[in-house]
């Protein structure tokens, strides 16, 4: 691949990270500076994240309270993706 | 390296009220027939409980049990594979020794400490099992790598179990297809049904009717820790359907909805309690007071673990306790919700304990979790002399990254480590910007404006060494680079900058400079700093480094041809690293080796295989880091003196796999020393091949760096020519050899000149010119006589040795009739020059009254009553003589009495006066 492709890995981006369960509100927190929105028995954490590693520290968080994880979308544009 | 934290090498204490689950204790014990057994599963399903259940019934069967708790300060490598051998020492005392010399010797790498470390497990007697618990921290490459290389070698009788959150980096696909993996995981470690109602109604004693129970295990589907949370949530309530009622029909996240409703059930004080010392890794009584501000820590903890709060003690006097994880995050997060603004000072608090107790790491990380970077950065800069010194580069540099850089660039001291630290990992980018960050404050000549701020110093001694630390810096920085006069600029003016008693600081810059004029092929002058370097650190103390400088030192005099100062540098420093009646320190092998290289040289063969001998016996930790590479050469060069070309060419493959740079420059590299055992033996292709993949051509120019591999594929053209008569050849490798002739002769190098005109000879005789054979011959021998070179010769084979009887006739008695004496089967050694004095260290009278009684049937009691002394006399007598022979047995002892004839001298034997008093 000629084209020079742009992988995103240092990029800023809002996320959206959907877990199974309900949480308290309190927990936004934890999920430094993340939103918590909570429907149907799952939880959605949204927001800015400085880059890869940092959302793979909120993973990390994810996994360590044993909260099943069900989605992560980023939300931003993806020039390589067409939009839905 | 500062202490190990003991309790992180043991398994957890048991915990009261627990399910027998002898299905998982049945599958565990299969952990004994397989290489790895992962035991992956969230946080909460009892991963650590079934271990330390599973060690604690007697099982692994037969075998020993060594374990290590694993945190996220483990990943630098020095300390993961530290604690990991202080784990396998609490089962096999002994075991590991070698490799944590190899972890703290400089310009060590994790491969060679990790090879080490499997050569010892290879050598265990019994079958044990490693527990890695909490492996989900690591999160290191190095680590990582590591462990792959442990997982890929691991001996048979070695077991590994790895448990953790997710699953590790390691071939696990690879020891699944060979059967070799067992795996347990959340669906076979969470609680069955039964194991619910078992837990429920008979551990912790709670009536529940069975649709209770059915609902419990369904709503918490098996999850350990929630199921212990429900528990605890229930005990003492009237109505505990009421409960479960509640419970099954919330779908809040389960524990956070338990642990609300433990934490309500408690006192307001203990609730305080428990949410303010969450943030602490470990707790102990006067710990948690500190960050409480209150008092009966101690009191509480052993309050809350009688309550099953989530408290597991980490030791038998139940001094050290830690939250269960996944309870600790509950309250953590409770915490920084309810009293957002007290975590910093909680932090400062627990900082401020672990700093006055003197655990420096934990202090740093509550100061950096806690936001207080002038601090953090404070504790950092006293840190950093320790960190260099155990090789915890990793640690300082995750220290420095979490630091602001304005935080640093105000600090010199740790502007400098930085520095340091990103030189010693090969980061060479970064160095130049943090070093001009500390002149900033040391340079106050009016020449440039104050920096803005101020400045910050801590370690006092440290500032004062920064002007020269700068400078010696620059001048690795330059040496890399290859800049030599810049090197030698930088280095000066370090060793002006350095007190002239400050022995480190001027041995540093000394050794740059002996390496600069090294490179340049000046070996007097590079000879000069070297023996400097030596001598500073000699008067440091710095011993084992005293050997390294030896190697270079001697080096550069066999290149000169100044075997007999050779020698003498190799012994000097080995007596230095061989005491009497002290231990054998690191360098004393590299020393025998190097012996036994000039040995070989003087065609002294036994002398050098005794000595190869002696440095394999003091095993791995008593070399540097180079010498299991030198030692293969050195044994190859011997199978070549012995005629056993493939015994030569395995060695140096191995040589080659066990390859360890370092800052030397290669002037003889592995691959020339096959091509010329190639040319010698005729295989001129596979030599010339050597050749073209080097880029090396007749017609380069000539360059010290390349002048031994120049002069090997000088000879391979030769014997191409010898071979095909192609002309070319003959008259690329003529215009080579006159061109190194001149660069050696220029250059004061004796040895390399000698090389040179034995090559020339051969090539002379190869084109059937008699005379300028045997000039260059002639010439040749005028320079070996009197330093005794014999190998040079020898090692040329037939046509050579036909030439040498040419010149012979002439002089019956001279060299090359010695020479060719030499190389006829039971043949005397040609030199003039005395057998070295040996052993070093020559031994007592008594020392050998006792090495005599050892080649007797006597036993240890026996000798001391034959003379007259106690048994620990007679055992000090024996360590010391076994380190002046370099032996660590009796029967080796013996026989190397025996070898040097030390057992039957009679004469002055103060036994028999003591025997017939």
């Amino acid at each position: 691949m000629t084209e020079n492709r742009h992988l995103g890995l240092s990029d800023a981006g809002r996320y959206e990270i959907r877990l199974a369960g309900r949480l308290d509100d309190r927990w936004a927190t934890w999920f430094d500076g993340m939103t918590l929105t909570t429907a149907d028995g799952t939880t959605v954490l949204s927001g800015p994240l400085a880059d890869q590693a940092a959302l793979h520290g909120v993973l990390a968080r994810i996994r360590d309270l044993g909260l099943p994880l069900v989605a992560v979308t980023r939300l931003d544009a993806d020039p390589h993706v067409p939009p839905r | 390296m500062g202490p190990l934290l003991t309790t992180k090498l043991h398994p957890p204490r048991r915990r009261r009220g627990l399910v027998a689950r002898a299905r998982l204790d049945a599958r565990l014990d299969r952990a004994g027939e397989v290489a790895v057994t992962l035991v992956s599963a969230p946080a909460g399903f009892g991963k650590t409980t079934i271990l330390t259940e599973w060690l604690a019934a007697g099982a692994p069967e037969g075998r020993s049990a060594a374990w290590l708790s694993l945190d996220a300060r483990d990943n630098d490598p020095a300390l993961f594979w530290s604690y990991l051998v202080a784990a396998l020492q609490t089962a096999v005392p002994d075991l590991g020794a070698t490799t944590l010399a190899v972890l703290q010797s400089p310009q060590t790498s994790t491969e060679a400490a990790v090879a080490t470390l499997v050569n010892e497990l290879a050598d265990l007697p019994r079958e044990l099992v490693l527990v890695l618990d909490d492996y989900h921290v690591v999160d290191s490459p190095q680590v990582h790598e590591g462990m792959v290389r442990l997982v890929e070698h691991l001996p048979v009788q070695v077991h590994l179990v790895i448990a953790g959150r997710a699953d590790p980096p390691l071939p696990l696909a690879r020891l699944r297809a060979r059967g070799e993996l067992l795996e347990l995981r959340a669906a076979e470690l969470r609680f069955t049904a039964a194991e619910v109602a078992a837990y429920l109604t008979g551990a912790m004693g709670l009536t529940l009717t069975a649709d209770d129970v059915a609902a419990l295990d369904s709503r918490t589907e098996g999850w350990i820790a929630a199921v212990q949370l429900a528990a605890l949530s229930m005990q003492g309530r009237e109505d505990p359907s009421a409960f479960v009622a509640e419970f099954a029909g919330d779908d809040r996240y389960i524990v956070d909805f338990l642990v609300e409703e433990v934490l309500a059930r408690q006192p307001e004080r203990v609730r305080t309690f428990l949410l303010q010392t969450s943030i602490l890794a470990r707790l102990s009584g006067p710990l948690c007071d500190a960050v409480t501000g209150g008092d009966g820590g101690k009191d509480t903890l052993e309050a809350a673990e009688r309550a099953n709060l989530f408290l597991v003690p980490l030791d038998d006097r139940r001094r050290w306790y830690r939250y269960h994880h996944l309870f600790a995050d509950v309250l953590q997060a409770h915490l920084r919700d309810e009293q957002p603004d007290a975590v910093a000072e909680l932090h400062r608090r627990a900082a401020d304990w672990h700093a006055r107790h003197g655990d420096r790491a934990e202090a740093i990380g509550h100061a950096l979790a806690g936001g207080d970077a002038a601090r953090a950065a404070e504790l950092v800069e006293l840190a950093l002399p320790a960190l260099q010194q155990g090789r915890q580069e990793a640690t300082m540099r995750r220290w420095l990254q979490a630091l602001p850089d304005e935080v640093i660039a105000e600090r010199p001291v740790l502007s400098v480590g930085y520095a340091a630290a990103l030189m010693v990992s090969g980061e060479t980018a970064g160095v130049e910007a943090r070093l001009r960050d500390a002149e900033r404050w040391l340079i106050d000549d009016g020449s440039r404006p104050r920096p803005a701020g101020r400045m910050v110093v801590v370690d006092e001694a440290a500032f004062r060494r920064l002007p020269s630390g700068i400078a010696l810096y620059r001048a690795g920085q330059a040496l890399l680079s290859g800049d030599v006069p810049a090197t030698v600029t930088h280095a000066r003016r370090a060793l002006e900058l350095a007190g002239a008693d400050d022995h480190v600081a001027r041995g540093g810059p000394a050794g740059l400079l002996g390496l600069a004029y090294w490179r340049t092929g000046d070996l007097d002058t590079g000879a000069r700093w070297y023996a400097e370097c030596a001598a500073s650190l000699e008067q440091a103390g710095h011993l084992s480094d005293v050997t390294g400088c030896a190697l270079a030192l001697a080096d550069m005099r066999l290149e000169q041809g100044r075997l007999a100062e050779a020698m003498s540098t190799y012994e000097n420093a080995l007596r230095l690293v061989t005491p009497p009646g002290g231990p054998v320190l690191r360098g004393a092998a590299d020393m025998h080796v190097g012996i036994a290289g000039v040995l070989l040289e003087h065609n002294e063969l036994d002398a050098a295989r005794r000595r190869l001998a002696v440095s394999a016996q003091l095993g791995e930790h008593a070399g540097l880091p180079q010498n299991p590479h030198r030692e293969r050469v050195a044994r190859a060069r011997l199978a070549e003196a012995d005629g056993d070309l493939d015994g030569a060419l395995a060695l140096l493959a191995e040589a080659e796999r066990r390859y360890a740079a370092d800052y030397f420059p290669e002037v003889r590299p592995i691959g020339a020393v096959r091509a010329r055992l190639h040319a010698r033996a005729g295989r001129w292709p596979d030599a010339l091949a050597w050749g073209r993949q080097r880029g090396l051509s007749a017609d380069d120019d000539p360059d010290y760096l390349h002048e031994f591999e120049h002069l090997v594929l000088a000879r391979a053209l030769v014997a191409r020519y010898a071979a095909d008569g192609d002309q070319p050849s003959m008259a690329g490798a003529l215009r080579l050899l006159a061109r190194l002739r001149r660069a050696a002769e220029d250059g004061g190098r004796t040895g390399s000149l000698l090389d040179v005109l034995v090559v020339l000879a051969l090539a002379a005789a190869v084109c059937g010119d008699q005379p300028a054979a045997l000039a260059a011959l002639r010439h040749a021998l005028e320079l070996a006589e009197p330093r005794g070179h014999v190998r040079s010769f020898l090692d040329e084979g037939r046509l050579l040795r036909r030439h040498l009887a040419a010149v012979a006739n002439g002089r019956a008695h001279g060299y090359a009739g010695r020479l060719l004496a030499a190389s006829s089967p039971g043949a005397t050694p040609v030199a003039a020059r005395p057998v070295p004095a040996w052993p070093v260290e020559p031994l007592s009278a008594r020392e050998l009254e006792v090495l005599r009684l050892l080649g007797t049937d006597l036993d240890g009691p026996g000798i001391a009553r034959r003379l007259f002394v106690s048994v620990n006399t007679v055992r000090t007598h024996t360590k010391n003589l076994y380190a002046k022979l370099g032996v660590n047995n009796r029967r080796t002892a013996v026989r190397r009495g025996q070898e040097l004839d030390l057992l039957t001298r009679g004469g002055d034997e103060p036994t028999l006066a003591a025997d017939s008093r």
